[in-house]
């Protein structure tokens, strides 16, 4: 898309907003190129929507400037007003009325023409599969068809910045499946957008850069893949064939810290964090095969952005400065934390 | 569909992308889209209409069958005469919390934040509310003034009389509604609004003339039932009714519309836009 002359889409710095003693934001700094899909990735209360309501014009922030496609958010609220598109929480949506009269209500409402609402109400209702169900009342929706009402609702004033706080958030795995299939088709079409999201793996998927918001800042911007190497070291995944879990963990644990080595005893599965990288796959092997322990599967692996998220946002407390050059090289605290139940993951 | 119309650098159309604040053209062209969407929602719920029109005419029969021999046993005279002007106006007031509730009921749903985040004018919701609602208290009036007919009540200026008894019941009901919205939007919960806001208008409509002359009322009362815009109202529609001289209630009753109207309104717009 064409951007003003190399603005970013978004430029924030030193963002703080409280409400009464609770400080939601403590100086985010975030900035967001044109053509990018960027996601806003935070576990529940990290700020995300407080950042997002603040990009949208809803709240002002206490201190810290934000700019959103060269305006001023505090100063110019209707310029940016005019050419953001939002994707809140809950549907944007008046449940009474058909879906072709919120779109042309939205549409009209941003500015558009009678004639250019009803044709563009038109194309965005084929476009997002909802041609059939524009007729009917918001309310005999289903939660996937509301939200791509809501989706094409936004983008009827064809905005220049699409915001979308938590879009999968409450949808069945056919609704979420069928909004990634929209979202990834505005990408490809050049849209900017900004995402905030809890899961990972849609981050992992769409994002060309994703942004880990926790505590209020910013504490890693990077790809999703770069995120995951700059956690820290590869893991050894190790499958075992039989049993003894117990006689492999004792024969590994004669030569490694004990917080490197993580047994999941149920499925059979050790991760091993891999300090020397290749030398450590072999030197579990070695350790596996002389104690004449049966391994279906032996493998390096990066660790998945789940450990990389987790590590990133446990261990550290925010200290208020932001701090958008990725996490100390310490990580988390060795041993404090117990894996999830599915992942073994064998954090440092 | 082709992707280069999904997403544009440009802003909406009119206005390229670098307006400030809409303008009085635009809130007029805003606060008519959203009045369209009440409408159009009152259109697809014929109820919702039915009930604030059974209101008036239950309460106006109910009352004046139930009070009529014993007021006029005690006051003398006919007091329907005197009755059914104050009945109608307590009616205007106690149908104004609705556009109070159905604002606040908006104010925090994920339609109010998308309102809020386009470029349209901010005055437009409560605008554009209040004016849906003027059609509800014109039916109303319409009705009203037909029962008191059956009832005996005439309205002895005519037509001129009667349009300007329904021109008394929007004006002031509009103004009480826009007041409610400011109200309901300050209590910020809904349930909460529900119950508390009907509660100021109690004492405004009794503590007035609309159910005895004010010379009536216990003395304490009665500098309060003369200020109150109720009383005001109600002496122009008995005004109206019998002919008689208006002018000191109508400007009274002129000043308080405006003020109710404007004073709240533009502190409800700016806690509507405000709302977190």
């Amino acid at each position: 898309m064409t951007a003003p002359a190399g603005e970013p889409a978004i430029e924030a710095s030193g963002v703080v907003k409280s409400f009464g003693s609770v400080q939601a934001l403590r100086g985010v700094d975030l900035t967001v190129r044109t053509g990018m899909l960027a996601a806003l990735l935070g576990p529940n209360g990290a700020g995300k929507t407080t950042l997002v309501r603040i990009l949208a014009t809803l709240l002002r922030q206490d201190s810290g400037s934000v700019r959103v496609l060269g305006h001023d958010v505090a100063t110019h609220p209707y310029a940016v007003r005019s050419v953001i598109g939002l994707t809140g929480q809950y549907a944007g949506l008046d449940e009474a009325l058909r879906g072709r009269d919120n779109l042309i209500l939205i549409g009209r409402l941003a500015g558009l023409g009678r004639q250019e609402a009803s044709q563009r109400a038109i194309e965005l209702a084929e476009r997002f599969g909802l041609a059939e169900a524009a007729g009917r009342a918001v309310r005999t929706y289903s939660g996937g068809m509301r939200r791509r009402l809501d989706l094409a609702a936004s983008l009827m004033n064809r905005p220049a910045l699409l915001i979308l706080d938590e879009p999968s958030t409450g949808l069945d795995p056919g609704s979420r499946v069928e909004l990634w299939a929209a979202l990834r088709e505005l990408r490809d079409a050049g849209a900017t957008m900004l995402l905030t999201t809890q899961y990972l793996e849609e981050a992992d998927r769409f994002a060309d850069a994703v942004h880990v918001l926790d505590h209020g800042v910013i504490i890693a911007t990077g790809t999703a893949s770069e995120l995951k190497t700059r956690t820290g070291t590869q893991v050894v995944d190790v499958l075992l064939a039989g049993q003894d879990a117990a006689a492999a963990k004792a024969a590994l644990t004669a030569r490694l810290a004990p917080a490197d080595l993580h047994v999941d005893e149920a499925s059979r599965r050790l991760a091993i964090v891999a300090r020397d990288g290749l030398g450590t796959l072999l030197a579990a092997a070695r350790v596996l095969s002389d104690s004449r322990i049966e391994v279906a599967d032996i493998a390096l692996r990066q660790p998945s952005l789940d450990e990389a998220f987790l590590a990133l946002t446990s261990g550290q407390q925010p200290s208020g400065g932001p701090s958008s050059g990725g996490p100390p090289s310490g990580g988390g605290p060795a041993g404090t934390r117990s894996p999830g139940p599915q992942r073994s993951g064998a954090r440092r | 569909m082709t992707g280069a119309s999904v997403t544009s650098a440009r802003a909406g159309r009119l206005d390229g992308g670098r307006r400030e604040r809409p303008g009085p053209g635009r809130l007029a062209r805003d606060s008519l889209l959203i009045a369209g969407r009440y409408l159009r929602i009152l259109r697809g719920n014929p109820a919702r209409l039915i009930y604030p029109l059974l209101q008036p005419v239950l309460i106006l029969v109910l009352f004046v069958s139930v009070m009529e021999n014993l007021a006029s046993s005690v006051a003398g005279g006919a007091y329907r005469e005197l009755l059914i002007p104050g009945i109608m106006i307590q009616n205007v007031v106690l149908t104004a919390p609705v556009t109070g509730l159905a604002i606040v009921r908006d104010a925090d749903t994920g339609l109010a934040d998308r309102f809020r985040s386009l470029p349209m004018s901010r005055g437009a919701v409560l605008i554009g509310r209040s004016l849906s609602d003027t059609v509800v208290f014109f039916t109303q009036a319409l009705v009203m003034i037909g029962v008191a007919y059956l009832l005996g009540f005439h309205v002895r200026t005519g037509l001129a009389g009667i349009a300007g008894l329904v021109v008394v019941a929007v004006g002031f009901g509009t103004a009480l509604g826009v007041t409610c919205a400011w109200l309901a939007l300050l209590i910020g919960d809904v349930e909460t609004a529900e119950r508390a806001l009907f509660f100021p208008f109690i004492p405004l409509a009794f503590v007035s003339s609309a159910y005895a002359p004010v010379g009536r009322l216990a003395g304490w009362l009665q500098p309060v039932a003369r200020v109150n815009p109720v009383s005001s109202a109600v002496g122009v529609v008995r005004g109206l009714a019998e002919g008689g001289s208006l002018a000191p209630a109508v400007i009274h009753l002129a000043a308080w519309t405006l003020v109710l109207a404007v004073v709240p309104g533009v502190l409800a717009v700016r806690r509507w836009q405000s709302s977190p």
